[in-house]
């Protein structure tokens, strides 16, 4: 398949995912896959955002049988909870390595004091958001993880 | 030496003013904001933003650790307090020097003093700066009873480390005193985290008047006139002010500008900062000082031409005053309304919600300072103040009737307002006669609630 192609599927699936209201969807057709995940990154977007972009209420993530079949329901972002320089921890991790039970990903350097980003149990990284030595504000998603028991 | 970026800690239309003031002098901004707060004017303006904290304010807009290291990430120079929150907190103007950043306000020191309204009264009598009949910190209300039965009922209980009307009770008789001092204590605590009360006399039917003061780093103080604040409401928070003091003898006006000036030199103040008095009769009492730069300065602002925040931020800055007070001349009259999201026939209570239209006024003479628009939340957390309408006329007539236009012009709607009850204020005889009392609201409130 050709790139112009490939990226007119990306765009369909990525309207298809937002349409829906899921927060991400893979789907692989040929030698082609394609993953869209909405970034909640774009916190400051957020608010001047048309209304579309966002979930209503009781699509999509939300359905009555709580089956939800495309949204990773485990991811889970680590967000900053100072306002500080982040601090990618050695071996600085990437999209898709497993990291053991309470490892650090990386610290908040806020007053010069270290505030540690760490995963709660063993765990896959489905995105990194932020870069070395980045200004970050509270709440600011920095990681996004699953699970991977 | 000038600042190159200024952090304004602080929300809503204060922090809009500052970043004018900023933004004027070629000056970088850098906003704040709480989670609930990501879509006010005041992020929006600033040249950065950092969200510190969720909507709670003792975790967002007190959240100090956050803040100091926002004025550390974006390298800011200097941090502007605005008024509430932080602005009369000693001890954060200290942190902001320990990390190498300049307050804009006075010194810590003078801070700490102001603040503690017993301790401020105390230098203020020292020099000699007439003050209320009243008492030091009371123990106990058995304490408290001993010492309305010496001052003489009706008494005022006053939170030590008060202000905006929290932490006080008015007391007409010795059967109010025990639960007047258990409440005054308490929300004394839950608001400054100090629950110490002193006692004053109740002053008859009093006027509050209150001058403001400039003082840079090289001694020079001025003061730009007073502003009549008597309009307030029952919890003497301030509704509706004015400039100059209208029904005033020149006699009186003279000595509370002498009064006020010779009191700022007394605590080598070196900011913009107001001296609160009240006035009963040809009786003149200093209250408090406020150390901040207050909701209401654009009344003085319009009257003196002078632009306070910019004389905060220059003075920071280790500049001169540059003007003396025979440069300083009142032109006609301003009054301010002020534009609260809270509903009047309900004791004022704050109301939440979506605003759903917001027109504002405009012409010659007329100012508004606000963060709000059509769609925006009013969250649940902060002081209710939407919008503060100013005009200016030349002749106090000529101001009501202005103010009485803009409001009419004025819409907000979606959350309860004070704007009827301004509207109504304006086309009040008692008030368009000029020189009511801090009595003349509440009953005022009242009657109007009453009749609809």
């Amino acid at each position: 398949m050709d790139w112009d192609k490939a990226l007119a599927r990306a765009r369909e699936v990525a309207e298809f995912c937002a349409e829906a209201g899921l927060e991400r969807y893979r789907v692989s057709q040929e030698d082609l896959e394609i993953e869209v995940r909405r970034s909640s990154r774009r916190v400051a977007d957020d608010a001047a955002a048309p209304a579309a972009a966002r979930p209503a209420s009781g699509s999509g993530l939300a359905t009555s049988n709580g089956s939800v079949t495309h949204e990773g329901p485990a991811e889970t972002l680590l967000k900053a909870e100072f306002v500080g320089i982040v601090r990618f921890t050695h071996p600085v991790v990437v999209e898709g390595v497993h990291l053991p039970e309470g490892r650090e990903l990386a610290y908040v350097e806020s007053l010069g004091i270290r505030n540690p980003i760490r995963v709660v149990a063993p765990s896959r990284v489905t995105a990194v958001l932020v870069s070395d030595g980045q200004p970050v504000e509270y709440a600011q998603p920095l990681f996004a993880v699953e699970p991977t028991t | 030496m000038s600042f190159r970026k200024i952090l304004i800690a602080n929300r809503g239309e204060i922090a809009v003013r500052v970043n004018r003031a900023a933004h004027e002098l070629g000056i970088e901004t850098v906003a704040i904001f709480s989670e609930v707060d990501r879509g006010s004017l005041h992020v929006r303006y600033a040249d950065e933003a950092y969200c510190v904290g969720p909507g709670p304010a003792a975790r967002s807009y007190l959240n100090i650790p956050n803040i100091i290291s926002a004025g550390l990430i974006s390298h800011a120079d200097a941090i502007h307090p605005g008024y509430g929150f932080l602005a009369e907190n000693a001890r954060f103007a200290e942190i902001c020097a320990d990390h190498g950043i300049a307050f804009i306000g006075p010194t810590p020191k003078v801070i700490q003093q102001m603040g503690d309204k017993a301790a401020a009264k105390a230098i203020m009598s020292a020099a000699r700066v007439p003050t209320i009949p009243g008492t030091d910190i009371l123990d106990s209300a058995a304490d408290a009873m001993r010492a309305a039965n010496q001052l003489g009922y009706p008494v005022m209980l006053k939170a030590a480390a008060g202000g905006g009307g929290k932490g006080m009770r008015e007391v007409r008789g010795p059967e109010d005193l025990a639960h007047a001092f258990a409440t005054a204590q308490s929300e004394a605590e839950v608001n400054f985290k100090d629950g110490r009360l002193y006692m004053e006399k109740l002053v008859a039917r009093p006027r509050h008047v209150e001058v403001q003061v400039l003082g840079d780093r090289f001694g020079d103080v001025v003061h730009v006139g007073e502003r009549d604040c008597s309009v307030q409401k029952p919890s003497h928070q301030k509704l509706i002010e004015e400039a100059p003091a209208p029904a005033l003898s020149e006699r009186i006006r003279a000595r509370l500008h002498k009064v006020a000036v010779s009191a700022a030199r007394a605590v080598a103040y070196t900011s913009a900062g107001t001296l609160e008095f009240l006035v009963s009769g040809d009786d003149v009492y200093f209250m408090e000082m406020n150390t901040r730069i207050q909701v209401e300065h654009p009344i003085s602002e319009a009257v003196y031409g002078v632009d306070l925040v910019k004389a905060q931020i220059r003075i920071a800055a280790g500049e001169r005053l540059g003007f003396n007070q025979s440069q300083l001349h009142a032109h006609g009259h301003a009054i301010e309304c002020r534009i609260n999201a809270e509903e009047p026939g309900a004791g004022f209570v704050p109301a939440a919600g979506t605003l759903t239209d917001v027109a504002f006024p405009g012409g010659l003479g007329v100012r508004v300072d606000s963060h709000v628009y059509a769609g925006l939340a009013i969250p649940p957390y902060y002081d209710s103040l939407l919008a503060k309408l100013v005009v200016t006329g030349s002749s106090r007539n000529e101001a009501i009737d202005r103010m009485a236009n803009a409001l009419r012009e004025t819409r907000v709607s979606g959350v309860h307002t004070t704007l009827d009850l301004c509207r109504a204020i304006m086309n009040d005889e008692a008030f368009r006669a000029g020189g009511v009392s801090v009595e003349y609201l509440p009953s005022f409130a009242a009657t109007t609630a009453a009749a609809t």
